[in-house]
C-alpha cells in the first residue's frame, strides 16, 4: 500500500493535525491507543492560552486588590471548598461507576464485534486512516475553560478520565490492526467473544446496573469518565456548548454533559424492546444518559456499525424497529443501531425498508459530516477579530455615532436632513440606521454577554476589548491627520489616506500658475462674454454671493435665541444682543451684494436689474424679501418699477411681435410666480401715498414699452388694484388727491397705447390679462376716461364678441367673460352687444 | 455626500436607472449606500422584449460604478433645496481644498 515506501502502518493515525477535520465515522476504534499515546492537545487545557498578559487587568481579581493598608475589606464571600467538594463527590460517584464498568464491560459482547466489522464498512468513506482523535476545532478551550480554576486535580478537565476506558479488553485485539476480515472469521470471532459473557450475564442485567447509580452522576459530574467519546466526535457537538451555555449557566463545570445530551434523548429502541428491565429507565431518560452513552460507545463506533450490520448474525430483535428509528433525527444516534443480529430476523421486505432507511441516514450523516468538515476553523477569536475589524470599519465609514446631530453631519447631509424635515420627517431618527446598527450591536452584545457568562472570563474579555477596540478605533478616526497626504521622510512618494468620504483621488493634478490662462484653449472665450458691455461672469458670481449670504442668514435663523422675555433677563439680553448684531451685520453684507445702490453700468442697464435676468437671480428674491427690512424692501420696489421698461421680459416681449420663444415665455413665467408674487404680496402692505408715488415712477418711464408687455401690464395692473382697494377702506383726502393725479397723467399717457397692447390676434386668446388691466383702468376712471377707455378698445370688444359666436359653447363663455371682466368695471356688460 | 444625500430622499419612490450596458430598469428605489449602489424592488426592464432574461427578476441590487443615469421622479425633487444643497456642497469642498 505504500506509495512512495512510507511504512504506513506505523503512521501515527491518532495525531492531529492542524484544522483537520476528523471523520466521526472512523468510530472509536482507536480509542484504546489513548492509553499508551498521550498527545499534548488532550491533555493541555488551554488555560495558558486564556491568560492575559498584556496589562495587570485582572490582577486585582488574583490578588484580591491592593494589600497596602489602604486597600478596602476583603470580602468574605470567596469560596474555595465549595465547588471543589460538590466535584469531589462526583469525582467518587464516577470512581463507582468506573468499576462497575470494569466488571460489566466483558459482559457486552457487541463492542469487539463492531469494531472490528470496521474496515470493511468504512471503506466506502474513504477515511480509513483518518485519525480517531480529534482533529483540533479550536473549540477545545471553550469546552474545558468553565472548570473552576482553583481545582486542582487534572481529572476534573475532563482530560485525565480519557485514561479510564483504556483497560476495557474487548476491543483491543480488534481496533490496531483494522485488517479486512472474512465473514467466517467475524463468525468466528463473534463466537468466541460471546462465551466468557454469556455464564456471568446471559440477560443484560448487568447493563443496567449503572442506570441506577448514573442520577446522582449525573447530577454532579456529568459523564466525567467518557470525555473520549465527546472528543472523537468534534464534527458534531462541539458546535454544541455555544448554544447551551448560556442558558445553561450552571452546567458551565460540566460541558459533557451538553454535549450528550442530543444523543440522549431517543432512548434505544432495541433494547428498551428487548429487555424488559428497561421501562425502568425509559420515563427519565435525562438522568440515565452517561451509561448509555457509556455503553453505546463502547459497543458501537458509529454510524460506521450501521452499514456494516447486516452481514452479522442474529440474537432476537423487535420488528417495529425502523419505526423508532425515524425518531432519531439529528445527528447521530450510535444506540438507535440495531443490533446486528436483529436485522437477520426481519422479514425481506422490512429489511429492504431497514436497509434503505440505513443508507439514508448513512448519506444524510455522512452528508452532515462534509458540512461540518471546515467546523471550527475559525475560532471565536478569529470570529470576534473579524467582526473588530468590521466594526471599524462601520465606523471610519460614516464618522463617530455621536456626531450626528451636529453642524458637520448636516453639512454633509445637507439635502436629505432638510428634506426629510419638509417632507414632514417619516423618519423619526435621521440619522443613518448604519451607525444606530453599530452602537446598539457592540452595546447590546456587550451586555448581554457580560451578565450571563460570568464564569466564563475569555469571550466575556472579547467582548469587552471589542468594545475598547471601537472605543479607540473611534478616537483613532477622529484624531486622524487632517491633511490627506503623509510624506515620509526619505521616502520618494506620498502616502494618501482615504476614506469614504474623502476617496483617494487618482488624478492630482497641480496647475501650474505661470502657464496660466494664456495658454488653456477656452481662455479666448472668456472675453467675448461681455457683450453688450455686461460682465456675465461678474454678474453670476455677484448672484451666487447673494445666495450664500442668504444661507448664512438662514442658518443664522436657526440658532436664533428665544427673544428675552422682559428688561430684567439679562442672560436672555446677553444672548439675544450678540445674535442681533451678527443678523444686522449679515444683513448689510447682503444689502451690499444686492448692489442697490450701485451706479447704473454703462449701457444703462442697473447691476441689480442685470441680476434681475438670470433665473436663479428671479428665485432669489422671494428669499431676499425674507431677510430685509421694510425699508429695503420698498427701495427694491422702487428700483424694479424705474427699471420696468429696462427689464429682459417687459423689453424683449412686446406685444405684436412675433410668437415669444420658449426661453423668454419661461423666463416669463418665472418672473411672474417668483418676482411678481413677491411684489404683489409686498404691495398690498402699502399705503396710498406710496402706491401713487410708484404709479408716478412708472410715468416717468416708457409706458408704451411696458404695457405692451406681460409683465409690464400685470404689474401695472397690480399698482392700480391695489390702490383701488385702499379707496374702498377709505383714505385721506390728501392721499386720495395724490392718487388721482398720478392716474390721471398715467392714463394720459397710456391711452394712445390701448388699441396696441393685445398680445396676438383675437383669436389667439392670450389676452386676458390686459383684460384684467383694462378693468382695473376702468374701476378707477372718471366718466369721461371710461368714454376714451371704450372708444380706445371697441374694436378689440367688437371683434372678440363676435369671434365668440363662431366658438364652442364653453370657449365661447370664457372669451366673453373676459371682456366681462373689463366692461362690468364700467358699468357695461357684453349682454348689451349681443 | 450630496448624491448620497440627495438619493435617500427617493426612497420608496420610482426611479429607473438607466446602467451604462444600455438597459433601463424601473423600480422602486429601496436602498442606497455612499458608492450609490443602488436596491430596486418591483423592477420591470423597460424594453423588456430585448432583455428577456430579466423578466422573471423582481429586486436588484445595482452596483454604483455600472450606472450610467438615474431618471428621476421629478416631482419628488425640490429643486430649490439641491440648488442650496450643491452651494453647501460646494462651499465645503472648496474649504476643504483650503
Amino acid at each position: 500500500m505504500s506509495f512512495f515506501g512510507f511504512e504506513t502502518s506505523r503512521h501515527n493515525a491518532t495525531g492531529a493535525g492542524f484544522s483537520q477535520a476528523h471523520d466521526p465515522f472512523a468510530g472509536l476504534s482507536n480509542r484504546d491507543d489513548e492509553g499508551e499515546a498521550l498527545e499534548f492537545e488532550d491533555t493541555y487545557d488551554g488555560l495558558g492560552d486564556q491568560l492575559d498578559e498584556t496589562d495587570d487587568a485582572f490582577n486585582d481579581d488574583t490578588f484580591g486588590g491592593d494589600s497596602g493598608p489602604g486597600a478596602g475589606p476583603v470580602g468574605k464571600d470567596f469560596d474555595f471548598f465549595g465547588q471543589t467538594s460538590k466535584v469531589a463527590d462526583a469525582i467518587d460517584e464516577e470512581h463507582v461507576i468506573f468499576s462497575r464498568q470494569q466488571v460489566s464491560k466483558p459482559q457486552q459482547p457487541p463492542a469487539p464485534e463492531y469494531s472490528r466489522g470496521q474496515p470493511s464498512y468504512q471503506a466506502p468513506y474513504g477515511r480509513i486512516n483518518e485519525p480517531s482523535r480529534p482533529a483540533r476545532t479550536g473549540y477545545e478551550k471553550y469546552s474545558q475553560e468553565p472548570v473552576g480554576e482553583l481545582q486542582v486535580d487534572a481529572a476534573l478537565w475532563g482530560v485525565a478520565p480519557k485514561k479510564q476506558p483504556a483497560p476495557s479488553p474487548a476491543p483491543a485485539p480488534a481496533a490496531p490492526t483494522r485488517k479486512v476480515l472474512s465473514l467466517e472469521e467475524v463468525e468466528a470471532q463473534m463466537r468466541a467473544q460471546r462465551k466468557p459473557a454469556q455464564p456471568a450475564a446471559p440477560s443484560p442485567a448487568p447493563v443496567q446496573q449503572p442506570t441506577s447509580q448514573a442520577p446522582a452522576a449525573a447530577h454532579s459530574a456529568h459523564g466525567l469518565p467518557i470525555p473520549e467519546h465527546v472528543q472523537t466526535q468534534p464534527g458534531f457537538y462541539n458546535e454544541q456548548p455555544r448554544y447551551n451555555e448560556p442558558q445553561h449557566p450552571h452546567a458551565q463545570g460540566h460541558p459533557v454533559t451538553i454535549l450528550q445530551r442530543p444523543q440522549s434523548k431517543p432512548t434505544p429502541p432495541g433494547q428498551s424492546h428487548a429487555q424488559p428491565p428497561a421501562h425502568q429507565r425509559q420515563p427519565s431518560s435525562g438522568p440515565v444518559q452517561p451509561t448509555q452513552i457509556l455503553r453505546n460507545s463502547s459497543r458501537l463506533s458509529g454510524d460506521a456499525a450501521k452499514i456494516g450490520v447486516p452481514s452479522h448474525p442474529t440474537p432476537p430483535m423487535h420488528p417495529q424497529h425502523p419505526v423508532h428509528r425515524q425518531q432519531g433525527s439529528f445527528s447521530h444516534h450510535p444506540h438507535m443501531v440495531l443490533h446486528p443480529t436483529q436485522v437477520a430476523q426481519l422479514s425481506e421486505e422490512e429489511k429492504a425498508i431497514y436497509l434503505e432507511q440505513e443508507a439514508k441516514r448513512a448519506k444524510r450523516n455522512h452528508k452532515i459530516f462534509q458540512m461540518s468538515r471546515d467546523n471550527g476553523i475559525m475560532t471565536p477569536q478569529d470570529k470576534n477579530f473579524v467582526t473588530r475589524i468590521q466594526l471599524q470599519q462601520l465606523v471610519t465609514a460614516t464618522g463617530n455615532p455621536n456626531d450626528h446631530g451636529t453642524d458637520e453631519s448636516f453639512a454633509e447631509d445637507f439635502y436629505y436632513q432638510v428634506h426629510t424635515q419638509i417632507q414632514g420627517g417619516q423618519r423619526q431618527h435621521p440619522s443613518q440606521p448604519l451607525n444606530n446598527f453599530a452602537q446598539t450591536y457592540l452595546f447590546q452584545t456587550g451586555s448581554r454577554q457580560g451578565g450571563l457568562r460570568r464564569h466564563n472570563r475569555g469571550p466575556e474579555n472579547h467582548m469587552q476589548r471589542m468594545e475598547q477596540q471601537v472605543q479607540r478605533a473611534v478616537e483613532a478616526a477622529k484624531n486622524k491627520p487632517k491633511n490627506k497626504q503623509l510624506v515620509i521622510e526619505g521616502s520618494l512618494g506620498k502616502i494618501s489616506f482615504s476614506n469614504a468620504k474623502t476617496p483617494k483621488p487618482l488624478l492630482n493634478i497641480k496647475r501650474n500658475e505661470s502657464t496660466g490662462d494664456a495658454n488653456r484653449p477656452g481662455s479666448s472665450h472668456k472675453h467675448s462674454q461681455a457683450v453688450d458691455g455686461r460682465d456675465k461672469k461678474s454678474e453670476l458670481k455677484s448672484i451666487e454671493k447673494i445666495y450664500s449670504l442668504l444661507m448664512k442668514m438662514e442658518d443664522h435663523d436657526r440658532v436664533m435665541p428665544p427673544p428675552p422675555a422682559n428688561d430684567s433677563d439679562e442672560e436672555g439680553i446677553q444672548r439675544f444682543v450678540p445674535w442681533r448684531d451678527e443678523a444686522e451685520a449679515l444683513n448689510k453684507q447682503l444689502w451690499t451684494a444686492l448692489r442697490v445702490h450701485d451706479r447704473p453700468a454703462q449701457n444703462g442697464l442697473h447691476p441689480f436689474i442685470a441680476l434681475l435676468s438670470y433665473s436663479k437671480g428671479k428665485k432669489a428674491l422671494p428669499r431676499i424679501f425674507r431677510h430685509t427690512s421694510q425699508e429695503q424692501r420698498t427701495t427694491i420696489l422702487t428700483l424694479i418699477v424705474v427699471n420696468l421698461d429696462n427689464l429682459d421680459v417687459v423689453r424683449n416681449a412686446q406685444a405684436g411681435n412675433i410668437q415669444l420663444n420658449a426661453a423668454m415665455r419661461e423666463n416669463v413665467e418665472l418672473f411672474s410666480l417668483s418676482v411678481m408674487s413677491t411684489l404683489f404680496n409686498f404691495m398690498n402692505e402699502l399705503e396710498l401715498d406710496l402706491v401713487a408715488g410708484v404709479l408716478g415712477l412708472v410715468c416717468t418711464r416708457n409706458v408704451d414699452v411696458i404695457a405692451k408687455s406681460r409683465i409690464g401690464a400685470s404689474m401695472l395692473t397690480m399698482i392700480l388694484s391695489r390702490a383701488e382697494i385702499i379707496k374702498h377702506a377709505g383714505t385721506s383726502e390728501q392721499s386720495w388727491r395724490s392718487w388721482d393725479m398720478a392716474y390721471t397723467q398715467f392714463f394720459n399717457l397710456l391711452e394712445p397705447s390701448l388699441p396696441y397692447i393685445f398680445p396676438g390676434t383675437v383669436t389667439s386668446g392670450e389676452d386676458v390679462y390686459v383684460w384684467q388691466l383694462l378693468a382695473a383702468l376702468g374701476i378707477g376712471a372718471s366718466p369721461e376716461q371710461q368714454q376714451r377707455l371704450v372708444l380706445a378698445v371697441k374694436d378689440r370688444v367688437m371683434e372678440t364678441v363676435s369671434l365668440a359666436k363662431t366658438l364652442p359653447q364653453d370657449l365661447a363663455a370664457q372669451r366673453l367673460q373676459n371682456v366681462n371682466l373689463f366692461m362690468r368695471s364700467i358699468g357695461l356688460d357684453v349682454e348689451l352687444l349681443q | 455626500m450630496l448624491f448620497f444625500s440627495f438619493f435617500k430622499t427617493l426612497i420608496d419612490h420610482e426611479v429607473t436607472v438607466e446602467l451604462k450596458n444600455d438597459i433601463q430598469i424601473r423600480g422602486v428605489l429601496k436602498s442606497v449606500d455612499q458608492y450609490l449602489n443602488i436596491k430596486l424592488e418591483d423592477i420591470q426592464v423597460v424594453e423588456e422584449l430585448k432583455y428577456p432574461h430579466l423578466s422573471a427578476v423582481k429586486n436588484v441590487f445595482i452596483r454604483g460604478s455600472v450606472v450610467r443615469y438615474v431618471h428621476l421622479p421629478s416631482n419628488a425633487v425640490d429643486v430649490q433645496l439641491l440648488e442650496d444643497a450643491t452651494r453647501r456642497e460646494a462651499a465645503n469642498q472648496g474649504n476643504k481644498a483650503k
